[in-house]
């Protein structure tokens, strides 16, 4: 069966299962109230009844360098939890239920059924995190001055590829566990190791973590570039799905 | 407690509560329409009402049932 058919039965089914929905609403939240939050922290902290006198006078008036952080601080942290917890049962569940063995005896490779799911998480989060940038970029834009659209264009593009890695790594860990409590499990785990692993002095330069600084200095003007991150992110997102496909590839579904 | 700087701010979150909505109203559709939940059916209503963003999320995610 085509590549695009069974794509568009993935999308679909994106819709149906309201992960679409889900994704979207978390992430245009925090895009809208990254920058809000940025603005209004400093004047609820001076609203505090007994504060010291000139204590208020301390508090730094918000800056566009708030704003920013606040997004990425945001999204690395819901987007990445999102990524797993929407991708963490697309295999096993299927496996589960009989719907893959049924999808497999129609002329849909293996590598398709992977690929595709893949492909339709993605376009999840891209619409969303498109969504989100906008309202993010334009309530920065009311609340503090206009973000050069370019480089926060390239700071979300480096966030989608972060988010992929972890759907790469959720989905091979689905299609590794036969239950979906065990692909939750192993998930959460793969979630830990990357994190992990990138936290690590000289190994974790060519993980996904260090794009987000390389974003958020972009997207404030800076000049930064973290190259190896990029490949060792793309690197791994090409390792698990091909490590997915070779575990599904001899699976009885 | 002087509110009125934040007060200036409450426009903004407008879009924000447009979204809580629509995501309450989803949840609550597909919970009627669904035969089984994870649990039963009014606490999952409690929870989507009660719970702010996060119940809707929590039902979708954890209170569902495969049909």
């Amino acid at each position: 069966m085509n590549f695009f058919i069974v794509l568009r039965k993935e999308i679909t089914e994106q819709w149906r299962t309201k992960r679409l929905l889900i994704v979207a609403a978390v992430l245009v939240l925090f895009g809208l109230a990254s920058p809000l939050l940025a603005k209004v922290t400093p004047d609820l902290l001076k609203s505090i009844p007994d504060m010291p006198p000139g204590l208020a006078d301390l508090i730094p008036a918000p800056t566009l360098a708030d704003a920013v952080g606040q997004y990425i601080k945001n999204m690395s942290q819901f987007g990445i939890l999102l990524a797993v917890l929407m991708s963490m049962g697309v295999v096993t569940q299927e496996k589960e239920r009989g719907t893959a063995a049924m999808m497999l005896t129609h002329p849909v490779s293996r590598l398709t059924f992977l690929l595709t799911k893949f492909a339709a998480l993605g376009f999840t989060f891209a619409v969303s995190l498109a969504a989100a940038a906008l309202g993010c970029w334009y309530y920065t834009l009311l609340l503090f001055e206009a973000l050069p659209w370019g480089t926060f264009l390239a700071l979300n593009g480096l966030m989608l590829i972060v988010f992929l890695v972890y759907v790469a790594v959720t989905l091979f860990c689905s299609a590794l566990a036969r239950t979906q409590g065990a692909s939750a499990g192993l998930s959460f785990a793969g979630l830990v190791l990357v994190a992990g692993i990138g936290s690590v002095p000289r190994i974790g330069e060519y993980f996904p973590g260090q794009l987000f600084n390389w974003g958020g200095t972009l997207a404030l003007g800076g000049e930064a570039s973290n190259w190896p991150a990029l490949w060792g992110s793309l690197g791994l997102i090409v390792i698990s799905l091909t490590a997915a496909w070779l575990v599904f590839r001899h699976q009885e579904t | 407690m002087d509110f009125s700087e934040i007060q200036q701010y409450i426009p903004f979150l407008i879009p924000v509560l447009i979204i809580q909505l629509a995501l309450m109203i989803a949840a609550l559709v597909d919970l009627i329409r669904r035969e089984h939940t994870r649990g039963p059916k009014w606490v999952w209503a409690l929870v989507i009402v009660l719970a702010n963003y996060i119940g809707p999320i929590i039902y979708f995610v954890a209170g569902r049932k495969d049909e």
